[in-house]
């Protein structure tokens, strides 16, 4: 595309080496990072709600979105890395729920911070034991997370068969439902959790070698080999990370909901893969954003707001959703065909 | 490989059908799956020697032949290198459009708009897959919430008009001895199987899976054979929604939502590889039979009916890593003994 100086423009000035032919719009677009795309349709949505419904367009309403769109958000976050290295983690839903069951069981007998702890690591197990089947064994990513998912599913009813729930410790509402004073704004602790999360993940992806390694493992596999790359160790890490990511979530959800069922993760299943996507990862692999992917659930969060406010029911919420992530594929989800 | 296995067929006089077949089989990675089953089987008939009765078989049969047939949909487009996550939000959709039409339309009218129903969920995904270079996986996760979506609109609670006949039909007492849902499954499975083996247009399909490159080298139209696969999936999976419909009685736009991770698990089971090229239908059928009676063995047994899951993901890990395992082992031991 950018090739001679138009004849113009050669009239007109003393035209630069290469001059870029393409319109104005076009190259800002091709500059614009992907989670631009994303931040614009929120914005566009956020603006058409605020026109119909002038009480959306406030900063009350932008926050409620916001937390709404926290939760979701630490769910993919996990998703993101799956994602990233070229997978898919599809035992998100049952991880969330034994997580947030185990955490409860476990709070009752150890104390919230043993709770804590146990339940996290219980995440970073079921991540280590997909990525060593993975990594090691060579099952594809989606067999063995959708394995892994039927055998926790199992594990929960038969361990913690009716879990209604009791109490949230405070240490655990401390960062998901107290109210927090931020500049004189009421937000729940979860939206400040989940964001200080979100740049500490992004600063892990961009600025580490294993952050670094694991796009190269997710892009071009036989490179990162070639070049000596663990690979199977970054695979491995990045599932134990994921697991990690989604066990998080589970005990986000009970602090924040304070309640915790069998099937509270299943909402997740498809929804934290669609907040990656519309956030501009790659199913291919090797791309993809952690701030992309919180502004694919902000995307997302502003659809279900603008449906519950307008009052137009869930099937048209998922109506919306199909459509959204159909036209981000539509303007960046064709790379590895196309080059 | 292929091309020296090729020569040989045409220099030699070919080897006997039941040879041939076999190792068909073993490429497609159905053996395992195979023996899982006869193991399953006997292990099922020693705990429980009542299957072989009329009711007992056909209610066996009511549940696996949905779950069979939606898991051919599936291999379909494994085999094409492609995943669909939008089966179960296909099947219920049509399951709800059959459910509701036949009131209005008689039951051929129903019949037809509902595969008309898969075939054209199938030929949006595929047109998507194929015309726009999109990855299935993406694309099918969009449509599923579309299509959960229109489903729900059509009918959002249990219901429709589905009377005894229905029921008669497709799940119950037609025939004498054979419960007819397995007939039905045999014919579209035989079908199914002419189409992919016996058909040039179905050797294409293995093709796309396994080269894509090489078939578009070849002059072939490696995006038709997608977009047709997706439509041909689409039908079989509506046949698996009217058999839900048929078995339950009743039109449920949620129906089709547990079939979107058992059909990749039935597929998986079968030895099917996800990277596309090979799978196979005999190995999905009988797959199917082992995850959908996993609960019933339980129940039999006096086991807490919650293990189903447990084991089933057991039966999957164990029936597709051991294969693995031990190639590994006979790699790793022809490495030792070093170049011959």
């Amino acid at each position: 595309m950018s090739g001679a100086p138009s004849a113009v423009n050669g009239q007109l000035e003393a035209p630069p080496v290469a001059k870029d032919q393409r319109s104005v719009f076009a190259k800002i677009a091709s500059r614009m990072p992907r989670a631009g795309w994303g931040l614009l349709i929120f914005v566009v949505l956020f603006i058409v709600g605020g026109l119909l419904r002038p009480s959306l367009f406030t900063l009350p309403g932008l926050i409620s979105t916001a937390t709404f769109a926290a939760i979701l958000a630490a769910a993919s976050f996990g998703q993101t890395v799956a994602v990233i290295q070229g997978g898919i983690d599809l035992s998100v839903p049952s991880t969330i729920a034994f997580a947030a069951l185990g955490f409860l069981t476990w709070n009752a007998s150890f104390g919230p911070v043993i709770a804590f702890v146990l339940a996290l690591g219980a995440g970073v197990v079921i991540g280590l034991a997909n990525g060593i089947i993975v990594a090691k064994i060579g099952l594809t990513p989606i067999v063995t997370t959708i394995a892994m998912n039927g055998l926790l599913f199992g594990l929960l009813l038969l361990n913690f068969p009716l879990s209604e729930l009791t109490v949230v410790p405070d240490f655990v509402k401390s960062f998901t439902s107290d109210r927090l004073e931020i500049f004189g704004v009421s937000v729940a602790a979860v939206l400040p959790t989940v964001l200080i999360l979100m740049v500490v993940l992004q600063a892990v992806l961009s600025y580490t070698g294993w952050g670094r390694s694991l796009f190269l493992v997710g892009s071009r596999e036989k490179a990162a080999r070639l070049a000596g790359q663990p690979v199977a160790r970054i695979r491995i890490t990045g599932y134990a990370l994921s697991g990690l990511l989604a066990a998080f979530t589970g005990i986000v959800i009970v602090g924040y909901f304070s309640q915790a069922e069998t099937t509270m993760g299943n909402s997740y299943l498809l929804g934290s893969v669609a907040a990656v996507i519309v956030g501009g990862a790659s199913m291919f692999g090797g791309r993809g954003s952690m701030t992309g992917t919180f502004v694919g659930a902000l995307v997302l969060g502003q659809v279900a707001t603008l449906v519950a406010v307008f009052n137009l029911g869930a099937d048209i919420q998922n109506l919306v959703y199909g459509v959204i992530i159909l036209a981000v594929l539509a303007a960046y989800g064709r790379d590895r065909y196309a080059a | 490989m292929s091309a020296t296995t090729t020569a040989t067929i045409t220099a030699t006089p070919p080897p006997g059908r039941l040879a041939s077949g076999f190792k068909r089989l073993r490429y497609d990675g159905a053996l395992a799956p195979i023996l899982a089953f006869v193991i399953f089987f006997a292990v099922y008939l020693a705990i429980n020697p009542g299957l072989l009765t009329r009711f007992q078989l056909q209610s066996a049969a009511n549940l696996i032949v949905p779950l069979a047939l939606i898991a051919l949909g599936q291999l379909l487009i494994v085999l094409t290198g492609g995943i669909d996550i939008s089966i179960g939000a296909i099947t219920g959709l049509c399951n709800v459009v059959f459910a509701t039409q036949i009131a209005g339309l008689s039951t051929p009218g129903a019949l037809i708009l509902c595969v008309a129903t898969g075939i054209v969920c199938g030929a949006i995904n595929g047109s998507l897959v194929a015309y726009a270079n999109l990855p299935a996986i993406a694309v099918t996760l969009a449509t599923a919430f579309i299509y959960a979506a229109l489903a729900r609109l059509i009918l959002d609670r249990p219901g429709g008009a589905l009377t005894d006949g229905i029921y008669k039909v497709t799940s119950g007492e037609l025939l004498p001895f054979v419960p007819v849902s397995l007939v039905w499954l045999t014919l579209i499975a035989v079908g199914l199987w002419m189409f992919l083996q016996r058909t040039a247009f179905g050797r294409q399909v293995y093709g796309v899976g396994s080269g894509r490159a090489a078939v578009q080298s070849a002059g072939l139209k490696p995006r038709l054979t997608i977009l047709v696969t997706f439509m041909v999936s689409g039908a079989v999976v509506s046949f698996g929604a009217i058999m839900l419909a048929g078995s339950t009685l009743t039109g449920d736009p949620r129906s089709g939502d547990s079939y979107l991770l058992s059909s990749i698990a039935v597929v998986a089971l079968s030895g099917a590889a996800f990277i596309g090229g090979r799978g196979s239908i005999l190995g999905t059928i009988l797959s199917a039979a082992v995850l959908g009676m996993v609960g019933s063995l339980l129940f039999f047994a006096g086991i807490n009916s919650y293990w189903q899951y447990v084991i089933s993901a057991l039966i999957i890990l164990a029936v597709v890593v051991i294969p693995r395992l031990i190639q590994f082992g006979i790699r790793q031991s022809a490495l030792r003994r070093g170049p011959a």
